[in-house]
């Protein structure tokens, strides 16, 4: 009692431990997955598409250098003027590339970067007016003086501004990747160290209850064996003191109620009529004495065998029960060992009764098989089956006898649906057991 | 897109389903005496324009009521002469048959062509001819006579050179004259031509990232014959720009032109018009300058188009391959949703490399369809890409009802689906039996007639319109149809495709019916008529008259 609650209050607290290690672990990766996705959202994917839309602004200033190199280029049949609406597309797109760059910009863009960047396009743009104001002016060539002196070279500082952007981009990007492959590791370390934890735990539990279920095995064992040998030793006694009982009944009894019937018959001649009646219940006395001391223990097994205590019992059995009973031997009879005989006896007359009780079968056979090492008995019914019937204490009992005298019992179908007992043992009964009876 | 959202969509459940198309596309140009065959001039420098013609045209020349055909051809470069090329114009026979009349019609001549736009600009009843080029585009009056007159220098178009593409007629300032469009790809000249590789060893024609870009042009007709270039005018002039192909479409729906330009490399223009002679370009805000990633995408042939039946115009744009074809369903406020990958489209063309494109009503359905013809730049393509190869497919995307397309070009009959170096698309019925036929161009090639039979019971609405106040063409009269189906409505166009023009009168699927409820037509000069209860057939409609039938369709 005191070793299972023993048992039950570490198992639980081992369960309990591991599901804290499990808890422990999920908060752990679930926070580190966190740290991941707020690198992820707040950072790379920002990154990433703050790098598309300076490359956007980026493809814009191109297209102003393009376009400022077809504009000095002069091979086209039209005045500077025409390239207005082209310039004002590129303003409209970089304007909008910009307004949603500004949005999703780096965290750590400086205040004078956006500056620089906002303030250099403000002043390409009014240059660009100024120069396009000349045009429309008629001042084509010196339109185009200004271009080269002066629009050029802020397209390209513009070129060159946004270039750093995406250079810096792609270090925050490659830092933000170095943390991820970090926080990865770190997940990946932490889950071979959880696994080998719990890969321990597994084992020294395991261990732990194969070793208690071993004690508890052997503890198991051994009771059983007590409480056979208890149950054993039970049966010899009441055997013995049966055996001692029907002799006393039988040598002393019986030779007293024996000596008075011989008196009271001699007596009988002289005196008359009542005493008649006292001989009758003397005669009676007697025979009731004797069949008790046959009951507790057959004599007759002792003075002329299992054979003869068969015959005996058997004919009475079909006389009390109206059941036919067909006795057959095979093999040499020998004389067997008294104890190995009323065990026998009993288990016979055990059976028979169970076949008088539960059968419900008209015929019974008994068979007694004497083979040189061994001796069989068998009691077959042709009732009903052996599953249909009630267990009782009889058959414990046919088993522990069995095992007293070192044989087995087998509980059969029978060749016509009844049931087959079958006693094998070993016909010379072992050294202790005859110690002991 | 997700896996989930393909199997959702409605192509690709038809993919399985394979239903009949219920037409046919016949190879009939063997037995239509078509036997022209385009010479690129290819001798081995691998020039860029070899590789980028030529364009095609239907048009009705003699005005016999029978469609007439005008293929492009380029020609040898100076110092490789072998051959003489011309251009090519074949008369209909009325029986099937074409007859070369290009001697006859004056048009045998040489020079580098690329595309052709047709259209009575002197607003005289016959259609006149622009043929663009590398180097001067050519004008050509039609006498009516049965001859065109080369105008160009008295047309005021003489003396430029540039590496044309597409072009357009279209009356932007609704004036009645129609005014000219023309897109320029970029600059290049044999001089300055760049050495690139596709597959790292031999050259290839370049892409045009290696050029500079090449304004478009656009000219105003006086009503005297002549034009004013108004580019740097009207605010189309753009230097960056590398166009190939041009579609008009009424954009903000108030009646004025606008016009959709699609170009290579670089984000395509929708100008807008402003109605005071000037344009503005809102391709960005609206969507359609960059692909849905927001990149440039190499924008080939384009056609605009009521395709679902919404009343309002969307846009197909033919791409590089890797780049699907752009499909571009108009939303609300001027907004385009490219819708390419939900109809089906966006998958099936993605190994293609576009070039011509025109919505049809291939089966006569009451649903436009949308054929794209395909072919590489390259053959040294096949060094590189499994997936690509030199000669390609074309898609025949047909229409279902809920928004989906998917391509039947193999189930149309042999030929069809044969890989081909393909340049230009045109449609037109030059069988006059109510359904539309296709016209290829192939680069280095044929060109190639398919004539259309429509197998089911399907019938036609075919209306020709003449303009008196409006242009002669009725060119951006838009026509709605009403049947208890639906709605339908078709613009008068010129241009579109790439390279290439369809025929100028406007076909009406009419499915199973055998009449239309109403008909409406809104003539450019802002005069609407409407018509109740018209059969199936061909008509004739001039503005401010009854609809007058024609014995054939």
């Amino acid at each position: 009692m005191d070793s299972r609650r023993s048992l039950t209050i570490r198992l639980l607290a081992g369960l309990l431990v591991t599901l804290t290690a499990v808890a422990v672990f999920s908060g752990y990766s679930i926070l580190q997955l966190r740290t991941l996705r707020k690198l992820q959202t707040q950072s790379i994917d920002r990154n990433r598409v703050d790098s598309l839309l300076l490359l956007r602004i980026q493809n814009s200033l191109n297209s102003l250098a393009i376009a400022m190199r077809d504009m000095l280029d002069a091979n086209e049949p039209y005045p500077l003027t025409a390239y207005a609406p082209q310039f004002a597309r590129i303003r409209m797109d970089l304007e909008d590339a910009l307004a949603r760059e500004e949005k999703v910009a780096p965290v750590d863009r400086t205040a004078g970067q956006r500056r620089y960047l906002a303030g250099s396009l403000v002043s390409f743009w009014d240059a660009l007016d100024r120069i396009f104001a000349l045009a429309r002016d008629g001042q084509e060539a010196e339109a185009r003086t200004r271009i080269q002196l002066s629009l050029q070279a802020r397209q390209a500082a513009l070129s060159t501004a946004v270039a750093k952007l995406l250079v810096q981009n792609n270090e925050s990007e490659q830092q933000a990747a170095a943390r991820t492959y970090a926080i990865y590791s770190g997940v990946e370390r932490n889950v071979y160290l959880f696994m080998a934890a719990m890969l321990i735990l597994i084992v020294l539990t395991s261990l732990y209850l194969l070793q208690y279920n071993r004690r508890m095995f052997d503890r198991v064992a051994a009771l059983s064996e007590r409480r056979s040998e208890l149950a054993q030793q039970l049966i010899s006694m009441q055997e013995n003191t049966f055996r001692s009982i029907s002799r006393e009944l039988h040598d002393d009894f019986g030779q007293i109620l024996t000596a008075i019937g011989v008196m009271l018959q001699r007596a009988d001649r002289r005196v008359s009529g009542e005493l008649q009646e006292v001989r009758e219940i003397v005669q009676a006395t007697l025979d009731k004495v004797r069949s008790l001391s046959h009951a507790l223990h057959p004599m007759v097994l002792d003075e002329a065998g299992l054979e003869s205590a068969l015959d005996v019992y058997l004919s009475g059995f079909e006389r009390q029960t109206g059941i036919a009973v067909s006795y057959e031997k095979t093999g040499e009879s020998r004389q067997l060992d008294r104890n190995l005989s009323i065990h026998l006896y009993r288990v016979m007359q055990e059976a028979l009764n169970n076949v008088a009780r539960h059968a419900e079968s008209k015929r019974a056979s008994v068979r007694l098989v004497f083979l040189p090492e061994t001796i069989v008995l068998e009691v077959e019914d042709e009732g009903v089956g052996f599953c249909n019937r009630k267990q009782g204490m009889g058959l414990v009992s046919m088993r522990e006898r069995v095992e007293l005298v070192h044989g087995g019992i087998e509980f059969l179908d029978g060749h016509a649906g009844g049931v087959l007992v079958r006693v094998t043992a070993p016909a010379v009964p072992h050294e202790t057991q005859v110690t002991r009876a | 897109m997700t896996r989930r959202t393909f199997f959702l969509s409605p192509a690709g459940l038809l993919v399985a389903a394979n239903p009949d198309p219920g037409f046919r596309l016949v190879d009939v140009t063997q037995q239509a005496g078509i036997r022209f065959r385009h010479n690129s001039g290819a001798f081995g420098a691998k020039h860029l324009p070899e590789t980028m013609g030529p364009g095609c045209a239907f048009l009705d020349y003699d005005g016999d009521g029978w469609l007439d055909i005008l293929l492009v051809n380029s020609m040898d470069w100076p110092g490789h002469k072998r051959q003489r090329s011309t251009l090519a114009l074949y008369r209909n026979n009325r029986n099937g048959t074409f007859t070369d009349v290009t001697q006859r019609a004056g048009l045998a001549l040489e020079m580098y062509g690329m595309g052709v736009a047709v259209a009575d600009y002197d607003n005289d009843g016959f259609p006149d001819v622009l043929i663009t080029a590398v180097g001067q585009n050519r004008l050509f009056r039609n006498t009516g006579k049965g001859s065109f007159v080369d105008v160009t220098e008295k047309a005021g178009l003489g003396g430029r050179s540039a590496f044309s593409t597409s072009a357009i007629w279209c009356d932007y300032d609704r004036d009645g004259f129609l005014d000219l469009f023309i897109c320029n790809y970029v600059k290049w000249s044999p001089e300055h031509d760049v050495f690139c590789s596709v597959d790292g060893r031999n050259k290839s024609y370049c892409t045009p990232e290696a050029y500079h870009g090449s304004t478009c042009w656009l000219f105003r007709n006086r009503g005297n014959g002549a034009f004013e270039d108004v580019t740097a005018k009207s605010g189309i002039f753009d230097s960056n720009s590398k166009a190939l192909g041009v579609a008009m479409l009424d954009h903000d729906r108030d009646g004025w032109p606008d016009l959709f330009v699609a170009n290579d490399t670089q984000p395509n223009k929708l100008y807008r018009n402003m109605r005071n002679g000037t344009f503005e370009d809102v391709a960005v805000a609206s969507g359609v300058a960059f692909s849905e990633d927001g990149k440039a995408r190499a924008g080939m042939g384009v056609d605009a188009a009521d395709f679902d039946n919404s009343g309002v115009q969307g846009l197909a744009v033919t791409n590089f391959d890797n780049e699907m074809i752009g499909l571009y369903r108009a939303g609300t406020g001027g907004l385009y949703a490219d819708i390419a990958m939900k109809s089906g489209i966006g998958a099936a063309s993605r190994n293609s490399l576009g070039f011509g494109c025109a919505f049809f009503d291939a089966n006569l359905d009451g649903r436009l369809d949308l054929v794209a013809v395909n072919g590489h730049i390259d053959e040294t393509v096949r060094n590189i890409s499994r997936n690509h190869g030199y000669a390609q497919a074309p898609h025949l995307f047909l229409n279902d009802r809920k928004g989906g397309f998917h391509d039947v070009a193999a189930q149309l009959g042999a030929g069809f689906a044969e890989p081909k170096v393909a340049r230009g698309v045109a449609y037109g019925d030059f069988d006059g039996d109510g359904d539309l036929d296709l016209l290829i161009t192939t680069n280095q090639g044929p060109a190639l007639l398919y004539r259309n039979d429509v197998t089911s019971e399907n019938r036609s609405l075919r209306i020709r319109l003449t303009g008196t106040k409006s242009n002669r063409d009725a060119i951006g009269a838009t026509v709605r149809m009403t049947t208890p189906d639906g709605t339908q409505s078709r613009t008068v166009k010129t241009g579109g495709s790439y390279l290439s023009q369809s025929e100028m009168a406007v076909t009406f699927g009419l499915g199973r019916r055998d009449a239309a409820g109403r008909v409406v037509v809104e003539w450019p000069s802002g005069l609407v008529q409407e018509f109740k209860d018209v059969k199936a057939g061909a008509y004739e409609c001039t503005e401010g008259k009854m609809m007058r039938a024609r014995e054939r369709y």
